[in-house]
């Protein structure tokens, strides 16, 4: 699986993993990401079980088990968390997960022994190690109806879950980690946004709250990252996209 | 360098996959020759109230024909008695049903995490990884086979409960064979009724005759089931054993 440093400053690192060449086609291709502040790392969203063999021999190339502090789960979907029993088996027990309130009764049917921070609605702001505060940024209703992003200020990363998600196609991968070609990108997220998101308030709200925020790299659970201008082209691009098209097909 | 990577890996590949492989190939057995002996047992309910009805009937030809009857209605008491213990282990049948396909599940479980976790040790173990990778993964692996084991004790014990029950069915069979017999001799005895007793009789030995077929069939089930959960609890024992201390804690 492979592995890229998008963040680095000091001790303060944002690693994501991905692209697995070993992946089998049926199985979606997922995002993993992590954050070390020097000895405290946090796993955003650590994928599904089948994911769970090459990331962790990925993960341990580059951050030490012990070091994991902190599980992220987005929302309940099972390519985002069902890997969970497994990864508490071997981080340290007292292994943090944040998750939606809304979820942990459900998560449980994948890992009954696992103790959840819930997330509430509004949101919340945690620490990793001593100083870097990072925010959970309610993204409801898209597609989750419990769903959040996480945002560092200091590396200006917002890690957007589903949001900027795309479905790549084998033969239209370059090996890249990022978006290069906005244009040429929107046919792989197109169709996921207008299906996947059903909420035109929920996606008018986030954008508004986004939209204030200073952010260098949108890191998505699927597909491509947006970096530099791509952001806001991005941002923009959902603005205009008329969703919930799922609609349609109980209207007839 | 690359070559001895290589070759660690593809060993250790050959040897974890075979030992899931061995674990999961028996486990499957196991789990279908515990749905068979369930599958077999399925018609003790109905067998059980036709036996019931048949002491019921046998009863009132009793009742009419006098004292010539009165062994008879002793034997048929008897037969109700050994109805309600067919009813009793039906009961018992059933929670050990249930208690059954609830250890398999958390097998089926085990086995698909043994699976991943071997998968990654696999990957941890190219010789460019800490060995703290590989210490928290056997570590993992570990305690992922001794909960297995544990279920497997479990369920040796459910299996054996499964057997001592499929023993309480035979032992009616016989004691309902018995009955048979002596509702046979009583009505060589009883002149006019000799005909409905003798119709009891041989209704109550088609009946036996179908119990011994389903205990028959359960109880190689249930033998063979015995026999792969002891395999599997030694295999995961000896996969156990295989994790070394040093393997846990260098």
């Amino acid at each position: 699986m492979k592995c890229e440093t998008l963040f680095r400053s000091g001790d303060h690192r944002w690693l994501v993993f991905g692209q697995d060449p070993d992946r089998p086609a049926n199985v979606i291709d997922t995002n993993q990401y992590v954050i070390c502040n020097g000895a405290n790392a946090m796993m955003l969203d650590p994928g599904g079980l089948e994911v769970f063999p090459p990331m962790m021999a990925s993960l341990t190339h580059e951050v030490a088990l012990e070091e994991i502090r902190a599980i992220f789960l987005s929302h309940q979907d099972p390519d985002i968390g069902s890997s969970l029993p497994l990864w508490r088996r071997i981080c340290p027990p007292d292994v943090k997960i944040y998750l939606s309130t809304l979820w942990s009764g459900f998560l449980s049917h994948f890992d009954r022994g696992a103790q959840f921070t819930t997330i509430p609605d509004e949101g919340m702001e945690v620490l990793l190690g001593s100083d870097l505060r990072l925010r959970f940024i309610p993204a409801h209703y898209l597609h989750s109806s419990g769903n959040f992003n996480v945002y560092d200020p200091a590396a200006r990363i917002l890690f957007s879950g589903d949001l900027g998600a795309a479905l790549i196609p084998e033969s239209a991968r370059t090996g890249t980690m990022f978006v290069t070609d906005f244009n040429a990108h929107i046919p792989f997220m197109d169709g996921f946004h207008r299906r996947w998101m059903g909420s035109t308030r929920a996606r008018d709200a986030w954008l508004a709250a986004v939209s204030k925020l200073d952010i260098d790299i949108l890191a998505p659970q699927h597909g491509l990252l947006f970096q530099g201008d791509d952001v806001k082209r991005f941002l923009d691009w959902l603005a205009g996209l008329d969703i919930g098209s799922g609609v349609a097909a109980m209207q007839r | 360098m690359n070559t001895i990577a290589a070759d660690r890996r593809a060993e250790r590949t050959y040897s974890t996959t075979q030992r899931a492989d061995r674990l999961e190939a028996r486990a499957g057995a196991l789990l279908s020759d515990c749905r068979r002996a369930f599958h077999a047992f399925g018609e003790l309910d109905e067998l059980a109230e036709n036996l019931r009805i048949l002491s019921l009937n046998a009863e009132l030809a009793a009742g009419r024909a006098g004292d010539k009857g009165r062994a008879v209605r002793a034997l048929t008491q008897y037969t109700r008695e050994l109805v309600n213990r067919l009813a009793q282990i039906q009961g018992e049948m059933n929670g050990l049903r249930t208690q059954t396909y609830a250890l398999s599940s958390n097998i089926l479980l085990g086995l698909l995490r043994l699976h991943l976790f071997e998968r990654a040790a696999d990957l941890v173990n190219d010789g460019s990884h800490p060995p703290s990778a590989m210490r928290n993964v056997n570590r993992a692996f570990a305690e992922t086979m001794t909960a297995m084991v544990d279920t497997l004790d479990s369920m040796a014990v459910a299996v054996e409960d499964l057997a001592r029950r499929a023993h309480g069915v035979e032992e009616v069979v016989s004691q309902s064979d018995s009955i048979a017999t002596n509702i046979a001799i009583e009505a060589a005895a009883a002149g006019v009724h000799e005909k409905e007793f003798r119709t009891v009789s041989d209704t109550m030995r088609r009946y036996v005759d179908d119990l011994r077929k389903m205990i028959d069939e359960a109880s190689e089930c249930v033998r063979r089931a015995f026999e792969k959960a002891e395999s599997l609890r030694r295999i995961g024992l000896d996969s156990l054993l295989g994790i070394s201390h040093h393997q846990l804690t260098r």
